[in-house]
C-alpha cells in the first residue's frame, strides 16, 4: 500500500470540505456525504454481494452526484464499515486454512468448552469448524503457564509441517499454542520457520490477535482471522487503489467492532476486528446523540426488518464487551456460534424485527417470533408470497403504517391481505383482526423490553428509566411502548435514521483496543513487567493512530485492568490512571477495582485478595466534531392528514405530520404519527414530541 | 379475570419470565461459586401463595430446576404465607426437601402487596463450600457431608438472623464466599419482589392468584394433551453402569402412558438399593431428572411450572438408590442422578423413537486436586469436570466431548495451569470411542496430566462407566467404556487418593452409543488415522 497519500484529519479542525461514509450491510449499502457545515446528502443502494466494491462506488457516485461535487472535494475523512468479514465466515468463502496447535491438543476447535448450550433440546448442533480436521497440524513443543519453556520449538519440525500444509493446499494458518497468551515466543519461532519453508503463507499468531487466557476462544479467534485475511487484505487494497484512481485525496479509514476506526494496514492484519463494524457504527451514532443532548446514559434501540438490537451507552461511550459470537446455528441461542475474543460494541439481539411471525402456540397463547419472514418473502402486506402475519402486518392493520406511503410511496402495501392474515390469527384467539394486531404489537414490545432488561442486568446496569434512541425502519414505530415498559420517560428519534450506521462512522474516533492477559496476584505483581507490557501496547496503539493520521500529540491512551477476587472467575474491568501503573500503586489499583465491583454488585469483599487478569489499553484520537445538521421548516407545521389508529381500543383519529416539515422548537402532544420516508414515528398518548435544533425529534412522557 | 385471554396472559406471563430471568442473570454474574458462573448451576423461580411454581428462568442444570419446584411446597407448609412479615427471608439446604445435597442452598423471599404475602421468589445455587467432607462421595453418612440448614428464617422483618449467619460462617471453609453468595440470593429476591409489584400496579392486580391459576391450568392442559398423543401402555428401560469403587448400579424405569388422563408415571422399581458411599439420590432429584428427560422429548418448548410437572408422576421404592432415606450419604448424587434419564429414554424410545437419543457417557467426570506447590504453599483446586460422548440421535450423530443430561462447560486447560502447578499432557478426542451406527455416537476424550510439584498430592476423581460402555439403539453399536489410569494402571477408587510427585494421570471418557444398524460401520466424523 503506497504511503504517499495524505490521511484526513479525523480530529477535525477548521475545514470546509466534505467527509464521506459508506456502510455496507447485508441488504443495503448506505452512504453519507457530509459537509463541515453539517449539511448532508444521504442515499442507499442494494448491496452487491458478488463484488461489494461495485455497490460501494455506486453509492458514492449517487451521493457525489446529488451534492454536485468531485472526489477531490472530499478533503475530510473517508470512512468505511462493512459486513464483508462476517459474510466470508457465514458463507465459508475463505481459502483452505490450517490450525497449528500444541501436540496433544489438536481437537481444541471441536471439543470447544464442552458446553451444551441448550439444556432442553437434545437435537442441537454446532457449526462446522472453519478448519477441517485434516488441516489441523501439531508441534511437539510446550510453553508453561508461567512463561517458561518446557520443550522448545524444533524449527526443522515446524518447516516440515509447513511443507505438509503446502502439500495440502493450505494458504493461511492460525498458530495457537498453549499458554502463548503468556509468552508468544514459540508462536513466533513457528512463524519464522513456516515463512522460511512456505513463503507467501498468510500467518496469524494467537499471541498477536488475541493474547488472552482460555485456549478455545483464542484458537477460534485466531483461525477466523487467518481464514478471512486472504479475502480482506486484497479487498482493502482494491478499495484504496480505486479511491486513489478516482482522485479521492485521502486514505480510507476502516471501522472496527469496538467503535473506533483505523487505517487499512492495521485492519488488513487483523480482519477479525472488523466483524461487527456496521452495528458498532450505529452505536457510535447513538453515542454522538448522547453527548449532543447531554444524556450520560442511553439505550439504543435499532429495529429493522429482520432484527432488533439494543446497546447501552454510558458516560458517552458504548459498552464494549470482550467476546461475541459469529455464525450462530440458532440465532437467539448464545453458545451456538464461534466465540471471538475481540473488543466489540456490546450489542445484543432483542428480537427478530418487523418480519417476526405471529402465531398461536399449543397453550393458546399469542407468540411473536423467533421465526421471521425476513425480507424474502417478507410480511404478508409486501405481497411477495408471505402468508403468515408479521409485526409489520399488525402495524399496517393498526394504522401505524400508511399502506400508500411506505418508503415514500415507492412500495405499496396490501392492507387487505394483512387484515385477512391477522383475522385468521384472531380467530384462533377468539378476537377480531384489529384486536389480534394490537396483541401482536403489545407482545412484541413486551418481549423486546424483557430482553433489554436481561441484557442490562447482565451488564450490571439498572435499566429503569434509561432514555432511548430509536432508529431502524421499525424502531420508531414501537419505541414509545417499549420505553413505557422500561419505565423510560424520553425517546430520541435521530435525523438520518435510515443511514445512521454510516453517519456513525463519521463521528467515530480513531481507536484501537489492545488486550494482554498477565495473570498475577495483586500482592505480588511485578510492576516493572507490567509497565513493559503496557509500554509495548502503547507503542502498537500509537503506531496505529499514526497510520490513521492522528498526530502523537492528539493521541489519548486509556488504561483499564480486568481484576477479580481470588476464587471468582469472572473479571470486572476498572479504568486506571496510567500514573497508578507508573507508581506501582497496589492500593490505588485495588481501590479502582473495588469501586467498579461495588458499582456492579453493591458489595466489597475487603478480606479477599485481588488478582489481576488482563491489561487493556485503548489508544484513541479526538472525537470528530460534527456540527448537527440543520432541520426542518421555519414555521410550525400543520398535520398533513388524520387517520384512525387502533393502538388504543377506542381507535382515535390521530394527526399525521411530515417530519421534514416540522420546525425546530415545535411541540406536538400524542397520540400523533410523524412520517418520514423510511420510518414512522409513533408517539403515544401521554407523550409529547418536540423538535430539537439538531433535527432530532424528542418525545417525553408526561409523568 | 376473564380478561386473561391468550393475548393478555402472554403479556403478563412473559413479564414474569423476564423477571425471573433478570434474577438469574444477576445471580450468575455475582456468584463466587465457579460452577454457578461457568455452568449456570442455579435456578430461580416465582411461586404463588400456595408454593406452586409459576414461572422459571431457563438456566443451568435439570437437577436444580425441577427440585426447586418441589421445595416451594415445603416452605409454605412450614411457614404459611399469612404468618410471614415483610422483610422475612427463608432458607434451607435440606437434601430431602430441595436439591439433594448440602452444597445447594435454597433461599425464598416472600413478596408483599398491601401487607399481604402474594407469592415468593426462590433461588437455588451451588455454594463454594458447606463444611464437612467436601467434594466427593467418601462420607459414610449425610452428617459427615457438612452443615445441615433446616427450613429456617435467614432474615426476620428485615433483621438478619445473627445466630444462623454465625453458624453458617463458622461451619464453612470459605465464609466470605458463602456469605457473599447468600447476600446475592437475598438481593435478587428483593429485586424480583419489586418487579412483581410493578407488574401488579400496571395490570391493576391485588395479587397473582388468577394469573397463577391461568398459567398453571394452561400448562397442565398442554402437557396432558401432548401425552395423550402417545400410544398407551407401559414401557420398560434399563441402564447399568459402574461408579467409583467398582459398584454396579442398575436403574430400571417403567414408563406408563395413560392416554385418557394424559398422565405419565415413571416407576423406578427394580433399581439398585442405597449405596454405602455418597452417590444416593433423594426422590426430588430423581424426579427432577426423570421429568427433564420426558419434557425434552415431549416438547422442549413446554413451559416448566407446577402445572406442567403435575401430569408426570415419579415413584421409586424407598431405600432404593433413587429414593434414599436419612441418613444415607448424598454428596455426589449427580453421579447416579445424571444416569436417571437413560432408562427413561430407552423406555420412551418405544413410543417416540425420533425424539430420544441413544445412551451416552452419562455423568461428567469430576476432579479435585489438593497439594503443596514448590514454595510450600498449599492449594485446593475448585472442582472441574470433563465430558464423554453423547448418544446418537435418529437423524444426527452424537456430539463429541459433550454431556447429556447436564451441559456444564469444562474449565480451560490454561485456566487450570495458571491456577495450580498442573501440566496437561493431552486433551483430545478419543477417536473411535463413539459407537458405530447409521448415526454414530459422540466420541469421548483423552485427558492426561501430571503435577509440577515435588511433594505428594491428593487426587479425587469421580469417574463412572468404566466397565461397560453406553448401549446403542436399534442395532447401533455401544460406545467404549471409560478408562482411568495412574501410571498406566487402571484404578477404581471412591475416595481421595494419595499421589506421588511424577505420577501420570490419564482419563479416557466413554463414547456415546450409536443409533441404527450401520450398513457400513460409520464412525464419528473427524475419525482419521494418526
Amino acid at each position: 500500500m503506497p504511503d504517499d497519500a495524505q490521511s484526513g484529519s479525523p480530529g477535525g479542525g477548521a475545514s470546509s470540505g466534505f467527509a464521506l461514509a459508506v456502510d455496507i450491510g447485508g441488504t443495503f449499502t448506505d452512504v453519507v456525504l457530509r459537509h463541515a457545515s453539517g449539511r448532508a446528502v444521504t442515499d442507499k443502494t442494494l448491496t452487491t454481494h458478488t463484488n461489494l466494491l461495485t455497490g460501494f462506488f455506486r453509492a458514492v457516485d449517487l451521493a457525489l452526484g446529488k451534492a454536485g461535487i468531485a472526489p477531490a472535494a472530499v478533503t475530510e475523512v473517508t470512512v468505511h464499515a462493512t459486513t464483508l468479514v462476517t459474510n466470508a465466515v457465514i458463507e465459508r468463502r475463505g481459502p483452505p486454512t490450517a490450525l497449528l496447535a500444541t501436540r496433544g491438543f489438536r481437537d481444541v476447535l471441536s471439543i470447544r468448552n464442552e458446553h451444551r448450550y441448550d439444556m432442553f433440546d437434545p437435537q442441537i448442533e454446532f457449526p462446522d469448524p472453519l478448519v477441517p480436521d485434516a488441516l489441523v497440524f501439531t508441534l511437539d513443543e510446550r510453553m508453561l503457564a508461567d512463561g517458561n519453556v518446557a520443550k522448545p520449538v524444533d524449527p526443522l519440525e515446524a518447516a516440515a509441517v509447513a511443507r505438509a500444509m503446502l502439500a495440502a493446499g493450505v494458504r493461511a494458518v492460525g498458530i495457537c499454542l498453549l499458554n502463548a497468551y503468556r509468552n508468544g515466543a514459540h508462536e513466533r519461532a513457528a512463524r519464522d520457520a513456516i515463512r522460511g519453508a512456505a513463503p507467501g503463507m498468510e500467518i496469524t499468531l494467537s499471541s498477536e490477535v488475541s493474547p488472552q487466557i482460555r485456549e478455545y476462544p483464542r484458537a477460534s479467534t485466531t483461525v477466523m482471522n487467518a481464514y478471512t485475511q486472504p479475502i480482506v487484505a486484497p479487498y482493502l487494497a482494491a478499495l484504496f487503489a480505486e479511491l486513489q484512481r478516482r482522485g479521492f485525496p485521502n486514505r480510507p479509514l476502516i471501522m472496527l467492532s469496538n467503535g473506533g476506526v483505523v487505517g487499512t494496514s492495521v485492519a488488513a492484519a487483523f480482519p477479525v476486528r472488523m466483524i461487527e463494524s456496521g452495528p458498532a457504527a450505529g452505536a457510535l451514532a447513538a453515542t454522538y446523540f448522547s453527548e449532543l443532548l447531554g444524556l450520560d446514559r442511553l439505550l439504543s434501540f435499532d429495529m429493522g426488518g429482520t432484527t432488533a438490537k439494543a446497546c447501552l451507552i454510558t458516560d458517552g461511550k458504548p459498552l464494549v464487551a470482550g467476546e461475541f459470537e459469529v455464525d450462530r446455528r440458532y440465532r437467539f441461542k448464545p453458545g451456538s456460534g464461534f466465540p471471538i475474543t475481540i473488543p466489540a460494541v456490546d450489542m445484543i439481539e432483542i428480537g427478530a424485527g418487523g418480519g417476526s411471525i405471529a402465531r398461536v402456540d399449543n397453550l393458546g397463547l399469542l407468540k411473536v417470533g423467533p421465526r421471521s419472514a425476513g425480507s424474502e418473502p417478507g410480511p404478508v402486506c409486501y405481497g411477495r408470497g408471505g402468508t403468515e402475519p408479521t409485526v409489520t402486518d399488525a402495524d399496517v392493520v393498526l394504522g401505524l403504517l400508511d399502506a400508500e406511503r411506505f418508503l415514500g410511496g415507492d412500495m405499496k402495501l396490501d392492507r387487505a391481505a394483512a387484515t385477512a392474515a391477522l383475522g385468521a390469527l384472531g380467530q384462533r384467539l377468539g378476537v377480531d383482526a384489529v384486536t389480534a394486531a394490537r396483541g401482536v404489537f403489545e407482545v412484541v414490545c413486551e418481549q423486546m423490553a424483557g430482553a433489554a432488561r436481561a441484557h442490562a442486568t447482565d451488564r450490571g446496569i439498572d435499566w429503569r428509566g434509561l432514555p432511548m434512541l430509536a432508529f431502524g425502519g421499525a424502531g420508531p414505530v414501537h419505541a414509545c411502548r417499549v420505553a413505557e415498559l422500561l419505565e423510560c420517560r424520553q425517546v430520541v428519534f435521530p435525523p438520518m435514521a435510515s443511514v445512521l450506521s454510516a453517519f456513525g462512522t463519521l463521528v467515530s474516533p480513531v481507536r484501537l483496543d489492545l488486550v494482554r492477559s498477565a495473570l498475577a496476584p495483586l500482592a505480588t505483581q511485578d510492576w516493572e513487567a507490567a509497565q513493559r507490557l503496557v509500554g509495548a501496547m502503547a507503542d502498537e496503539g500509537r503506531a496505529a493512530l499514526a497510520e490513521a493520521g492522528v498526530p502523537a500529540t492528539d493521541a489519548t491512551l486509556e488504561l483499564a485492568v480486568d481484576c477479580r477476587y481470588r476464587g471468582q472467575q469472572n473479571e470486572v474491568t476498572a479504568a486506571l490512571p496510567l500514573a497508578v501503573l507508573a507508581a506501582g500503586d497496589a492500593a490505588a489499583l485495588r481501590e479502582a477495582f473495588e469501586h467498579a465491583y461495588e458499582a456492579l454488585y453493591g458489595i466489597r469483599l475487603p478480606e479477599v485478595p485481588v488478582e489481576i487478569v488482563t491489561w487493556r489499553l485503548a489508544a484513541r484520537g479526538p472525537l470528530p466534531l460534527a456540527a448537527p445538521s440543520p432541520a426542518g421548516g421555519a414555521a410550525a407545521a400543520a398535520p398533513r392528514t388524520h387517520r384512525p389508529v387502533a393502538v388504543e381500543p377506542a381507535m382515535p383519529v390521530v394527526p399525521v405530520y411530515d417530519r421534514a416539515a416540522l420546525a425546530v422548537g415545535q411541540r406536538i402532544a400524542g397520540p400523533v404519527i410523524i412520517e418520514e420516508r423510511e420510518t414512522t414515528l409513533v408517539v403515544l398518548r401521554g407523550w409529547t414530541a418536540g423538535v430539537h435544533p439538531s433535527g432530532a425529534v424528542i418525545a417525553e412522557h408526561a409523568s | 379475570m376473564s380478561s386473561l385471554d391468550g393475548i393478555a396472559l402472554e403479556i403478563q406471563w412473559s413479564n414474569l419470565i423476564a423477571t425471573v430471568t433478570e434474577q438469574a442473570r444477576a445471580l450468575q454474574r455475582i456468584a463466587f461459586s465457579p460452577i454457578v458462573r461457568e455452568a449456570g448451576d442455579l435456578a430461580t423461580a416465582l411461586f404463588d401463595r400456595r408454593g406452586r411454581m409459576v414461572a422459571q428462568a431457563v438456566t443451568g442444570t435439570p437437577g436444580h430446576i425441577n427440585s426447586l419446584a418441589a421445595a416451594g411446597q415445603h416452605f409454605v407448609r412450614e411457614f404459611p404465607p399469612d404468618t410471614l412479615a415483610p422483610g422475612d427471608v427463608l432458607i434451607t439446604n435440606d437434601p430431602w426437601l430441595s436439591a439433594g445435597h448440602f452444597f445447594d442452598i435454597t433461599v425464598m423471599t416472600p413478596v408483599f402487596r398491601g401487607g399481604r404475602c402474594i407469592g415468593f421468589f426462590g433461588s437455588t445455587i451451588h455454594h463454594t463450600d458447606i463444611g464437612g467432607y467436601g467434594v466427593g462421595a467418601g462420607a459414610r453418612d449425610v452428617h459427615e457431608e457438612g452443615l445441615w440448614i433446616p427450613l429456617a428464617k435467614l432474615y426476620e422483618k428485615g433483621v438478619p438472623n445473627a445466630l444462623l449467619h454465625a453458624i453458617i460462617r463458622r461451619n464453612v471453609r470459605t465464609p466470605e464466599h458463602v456469605s457473599g453468595d447468600l447476600a446475592a440470593q437475598v438481593a435478587a429476591g428483593r429485586v424480583g419482589a419489586e418487579r412483581l409489584n410493578t407488574l401488579c400496579d400496571r395490570s391493576g392486580f391485588d395479587d397473582i392468584e388468577a394469573l397463577s391459576q391461568a398459567i398453571i391450568d394452561r400448562s397442565e392442559q398442554a402437557t396432558r394433551e401432548s401425552i395423550r398423543g402417545l400410544r398407551p401402555g407401559t414401557y420398560h428401560g434399563e441402564s447399568i453402569f459402574d461408579v467409583p469403587g467398582g459398584l454396579k448400579v442398575t436403574l430400571q424405569a417403567a414408563v406408563t402412558v395413560d392416554a385418557v388422563a394424559g398422565e405419565l408415571t415413571i416407576d423406578f422399581a427394580g433399581s439398585s438399593p442405597e449405596a454405602a458411599i455418597g452417590i444416593n439420590v433423594v426422590l426430588n432429584y430423581t424426579a427432577a431428572y426423570a421429568n427433564f428427560a420426558v419434557r425434552a422429548c415431549l416438547d422442549p418448548d413446554l413451559p416448566n411450572n407446577f402445572g406442567s410437572l403435575t401430569p408426570v408422576r415419579v415413584v421409586a421404592p424407598e431405600g432404593s438408590i433413587v429414593h434414599c432415606r436419612y441418613p444415607a450419604p448424598v454428596n455426589a448424587r449427580h453421579v447416579v442422578g445424571m444416569y436417571v434419564p437413560m432408562p427413561v429414554l430407552k423406555a420412551l424410545h418405544q413410543v417416540m423413537p425420533e425424539r430420544v437419543l441413544a445412551e451416552g457417557s452419562g455423568a461428567v467426570w469430576t476432579i479435585q486436586i489438593q497439594g503443596r506447590d514448590d514454595a510450600g504453599q498449599p492449594f485446593t483446586s475448585s472442582m472441574f469436570n470433563y465430558s464423554g460422548g453423547m448418544g446418537a440421535r435418529r437423524e444426527k450423530p452424537g456430539l463429541s466431548a459433550t454431556c447429556y443430561p447436564t451441559g456444564v462447560a469444562a474449565v480451560p486447560v490454561e485456566v487450570l495451569e495458571a491456577a495450580m502447578p498442573i501440566v496437561f499432557t493431552r486433551k483430545e478426542l478419543r477417536r473411535g470411542s463413539g459407537g458405530t451406527g447409521r448415526q454414530p455416537g459422540g466420541d469421548g476424550q483423552c485427558i492426561g496430566f501430571r503435577m509440577r510439584t515435588s511433594d505428594p498430592w491428593l487426587l479425587n476423581v469421580v469417574a463412572s462407566r468404566t466397565d461397560m460402555g453406553p448401549e446403542g439403539l436399534e442395532g447401533g453399536g455401544p460406545g467404549l467404556p471409560g478408562r482411568f489410569l495412574v501410571n498406566g494402571r487402571p484404578v477404581n477408587e471412591a475416595r481421595k487418593m494419595a499421589m506421588q510427585a511424577g505420577d501420570e494421570v490419564l482419563m479416557e471418557t466413554p463414547g456415546g452409543g450409536g443409533y441404527g444398524a450401520a450398513e457400513k460401520m460409520v464412525q464419528n466424523p473427524g475419525e482419521r488415522p494418526e
